[in-house]
């Protein structure tokens, strides 16, 4: 029987509580009557995903059966999720290549000789060709890598196709190859509500051109939160652009839901509550977490990166992508949905070493304040945890440090862009021009391992609802350069901070602790 | 921070001297483990018995004649009793057990154990091994989780038991409900239960302290005849019995022999519960200890 999450109040029994602080962990205790908002327990995975996967692919929903759209002759293209998901990497099989596999032996059986499958990068970087295998498992790969299997490329003007405008008058431009198919088939990791519907393809395969109309600080204030697609504008124009693309190509959306276990067995107290950690666990935690703090910072990054989680498949649905996307945000709110009453004075968070972007990667200062105004803030349904005015203390070192390889313009944002200024609404209209159509930054994102230059302002706009929302945004342990860059404040301790926060909410402010990851997405009433 | 810094914030925080309890607010989310029941045969081994002999009669009962001024009665009634027996008494301090294994004859303090709360004593392994060997315990389950079947064991094997059917010390020095489980087991083995009353423990070491009053506070120590069970009576009725018989005893403390028996014959005996006033007043009258009849004269008055 699966626990369901809830919310603890601290009170004398509680133990120290596990908080991530980068690639690191630590053990924080909090002021009596703390709430501290727990996940649920991962629900089973499904008993025979083979049989789930082809079920939903013979069964799908408001759609004819996948073997009944394929025929002799058609043009097939197979889109999928790039490595931004799930997080961490999951152990192999990835799910990913498990539907590929299904889906191409139908196509196969079918007769279909035109075959591309394509990696939704967007403006993401482009995968490698280990990591692209290890997606895809060794029988996709050896058959379709690299001229048939491949990253998007959201700058080759050549393979973009413009389908017009929707009626907001919103430009959908998405892949040549996607658009002009007899079919198009999406398989998606859901991993949080964000994720999947219309998103999957009027993002994944979308160019500059359409992405600037939800990607901007106005859609993201509005969306409260994006992780509710209900009342996210970023949901709206994707499912605006989406019902443009539909016009043009029809699209089997297969979407796939996992559970909570986010880390390996043997680092059980991660996802454990403390106070039912044996003395195994602690004595595991303290091996580990001194083991950890020895190592040079390579190897302990390399330690974290090598993490696969060993996610279990909680549900596979394939059909129309709106139908199937409501089945998938059910599960997903199954696992990740806990209730929580009332807002409070200063929400908590501890960072973990990892974000969409950062995977097999460095995270950076403003990958950090994504992690955690953008995601982790955006993880409530109803009002943000925190009250509006409140204070936001987040663990992380934040140090100043950038990958040269993937996030070449993130350096020049951060020391250029934020240096004048860190609102999201000023330095879109001055500064976001020049980064997307700048031909270096765009040389490395097509031909190297580097994400858009676009892709810091996106980041720090991801942060737009929460930089509006908050008074105050304080990093525990964060270096004072990176955090006053984007104009934030750091402390030394969490003492400190909640020295620091009553500037802002006064001396006896409420405190709650998201104790993520795994996923919690909190339903404030 | 520093390894030992770690160890010392894990063993603060996981309560490791302690039983691990959950969250009060965790609780409707935590499941329980079946408590498991520690192991108290070996402090019935000969070694354990010896060390036992040695630590009661040249540790805890000087300490107790030294701390508080000891007054035992009825002692007799063990001349012509064979064992094993219950013994049951009001509780009302910590110092009840120690009262009883150090006045308890030789012969009998050789051959009795103690029932003890499991999740106040054996919530811990260093309280757990320190009770079981110095006062002979074994745990019993307060939470109704189940009868144990130690105290049917052990009275098999020949070991008398100390119970004290309240099930914890008195709040306030009075009498609580006795439970039925000591006469059940009584019924079920067909034993007799020797009923005592402890006076004047309550006003020496209240719940709260962990040493005696200073000034030797007088406690009083007094067994009574035992109360066997009688054929067709059923449980109820013999733990009335029982309670009654303590009542008396109390009585009998605070007057004579001959009055609490006139008292008891006519059903008169004071409730050992207490009068029903205000709180204080009943915790007033039990700290004032029990009334010395017949004591040495003060120096002055």
């Amino acid at each position: 029987m699966t626990r369901p999450g809830f919310v603890l109040t601290v009170d004398e029994r509680t133990p120290p509580l596990l908080m991530h602080s980068g690639e690191s962990f630590k053990l924080q205790e909090f002021p009596l009557g703390s709430r501290v908002i727990y996940p649920a327990e991962s629900l089973p995975g499904l008993p025979d995903l083979d049989e789930a996967i082809e079920n939903a692919l013979l069964h799908p929903i408001d759609s004819e059966p996948l073997p009944a759209l394929l025929t002799a002759g058609m043009k097939l293209t197979i889109a999928f999720d790039d490595i931004s998901l799930p997080l961490p990497q999951m152990r192999k099989p990835d799910v990913r290549q498990r539907v590929l596999e299904h889906v191409l032996q139908h196509a196969a059986d079918a007769g279909v000789d035109d075959v591309e499958l394509i990696i939704a990068t967007a403006l993401h970087r482009r995968m490698t060709a280990d990591e692209v295998r290890g997606v895809v498992g060794e029988r996709v790969f050896r058959s379709f890598w690299p001229d048939q299997l491949y990253n998007f490329d959201a700058e080759d003007r050549d393979n973009l196709a413009h389908l017009g405008t929707t009626d907001t008058g919103e430009d959908v431009e998405i892949s040549k190859r996607a658009a002009e198919s007899d079919l198009l088939v999406y398989v998606n990791v859901n991993l949080v509500a964000m994720d999947g519907g219309w998103k999957s393809t009027a993002i994944g395969l979308a160019s500059y051109n359409s992405l600037r109309h939800h990607h901007n600080a106005h859609t993201m204030v509005n969306s409260k939160s994006f992780m509710d697609p209900r009342h996210s504008e970023l949901h709206s124009s994707a499912w605006r652009m989406g019902r443009v693309i539909s016009e043009h190509v029809k699209v089997f959306q297969i979407e796939t839901t996992l559970n909570n276990d986010a880390f390996p067995s043997q680092y059980g107290f991660l996802t454990k509550r403390e106070w039912e950690w044996s003395l195994k666990d602690q004595a595991m935690f303290l091996a580990t977490k001194r083991g950890i703090d020895l190592l040079p910072t390579k190897t302990r990054r390399r330690t974290f990166q090598n993490m696969a989680a060993p996610y279990a498949v909680t549900g596979v649905n394939a059909g129309a992508v709106e139908p199937v996307h409501d089945k998938t945000l059910e599960r997903v709110h199954q696992q990740q949905l806990v209730e929580v009453n009332g807002q409070t004075d200063i929400l908590v968070m501890g960072l973990p070493y990892l974000c969409p972007y950062n995977v097999n990667s460095i995270m950076n200062p403003i990958l950090a304040a994504c992690l955690g105004l953008g995601y982790l803030f955006n993880m409530y349904r109803g009002k943000p945890l925190v009250r509006e005015g409140g204070v936001l203390i987040l663990d992380h070192p934040v140090p100043w440090e950038f990958s040269m390889l993937h996030h070449p313009s993130y350096v020049d944002f951060f020391d250029e862009v934020l240096a004048e200024s860190t609102d999201p609404k000023v330095i879109g209209p001055k500064f976001e021009q020049q980064y997307a159509t700048d031909p270096w930054y765009t040389h490395l994102y097509r031909t190297s391992n580097a994400y858009h230059g676009v892709h810091p302002f996106y980041m720090w706009y991801w942060c737009a609802h929460a930089l509006d929302h908050l008074g105050q945004v304080i990093w525990v342990g964060g270096d004072r350069r990176s955090v006053a860059r984007m104009g934030m404040r750091s402390a030394s301790t969490f003492a400190d901070a909640l020295e620091l926060a009553r500037d802002t909410v006064g001396s006896s402010p409420s405190i709650t602790y998201q104790h993520a990851p795994p996923h919690i997405l909190s339903d404030v009433r | 921070m520093t390894l030992v810094k770690d160890v010392r914030q894990l063993s603060r925080g996981w309560r490791w001297s302690r039983r691990r309890l959950p969250p009060h607010s965790a609780e409707p989310h935590h499941s329980f483990a079946e408590p498991r029941e520690f192991p108290t045969e070996w402090a019935r081994s000969r070694p354990a018995r010896a060390a036992r002999e040695v630590l009661l009669r040249g540790g805890l009962s000087p300490l107790v004649r030294r701390e508080t001024t000891t007054r035992v009665e009825g002692l007799d009634i063990f001349d012509d009793l064979e064992g094993p027996v219950i013994i049951v008494a009001n509780h009302t301090s910590h110092l009840d057990t120690a009262l009883l294994l150090t006045t308890l004859p030789v012969k009998w303090q050789r051959k009795v154990t103690v029932g003890a709360a499991a999740d106040y004593f054996f919530d811990a392994w260093w309280r757990a091994i320190g009770s079981a060997l110095v006062f002979a315990t074994f745990p019993i389950e307060r939470r109704g989780t189940g009868l144990s079947d130690t105290p049917t064991k052990l009275i098999e094997a020949g070991w008398s038991i100390v119970m004290f059917p309240e099930g914890t010390r008195s709040p306030d020095g009075w009498t609580r409900r006795f439970r039925p489980g000591a006469a059940a087991l009584a019924r079920s083995h067909n034993i007799a239960i020797v009923p005592v009353a402890i006076s004047g423990s309550y006003a020496a070491m209240p719940r709260g302290r962990n040493w005696p009053k200073p000034g030797r506070p007088s406690v009083h120590v007094r067994y009574g005849r035992p109360v066997r069970p009688l054929e067709d009576e059923n449980t109820l009725a013999l733990n009335a019995r029982v309670s009654a018989a303590i009542s008396a005893l109390l009585d009998e403390d605070g007057t004579d022999w001959y009055t609490a028996a006139r008292r008891a014959a006519a059903e008169e005996t004071p409730s050992s519960a207490g009068p029903a006033v205000a709180n204080w007043r009943r915790v007033w009258t039990s700290t004032a200890g029990p009334t010395v009849r017949g004591g040495r004269p003060k120096a002055w008055r």
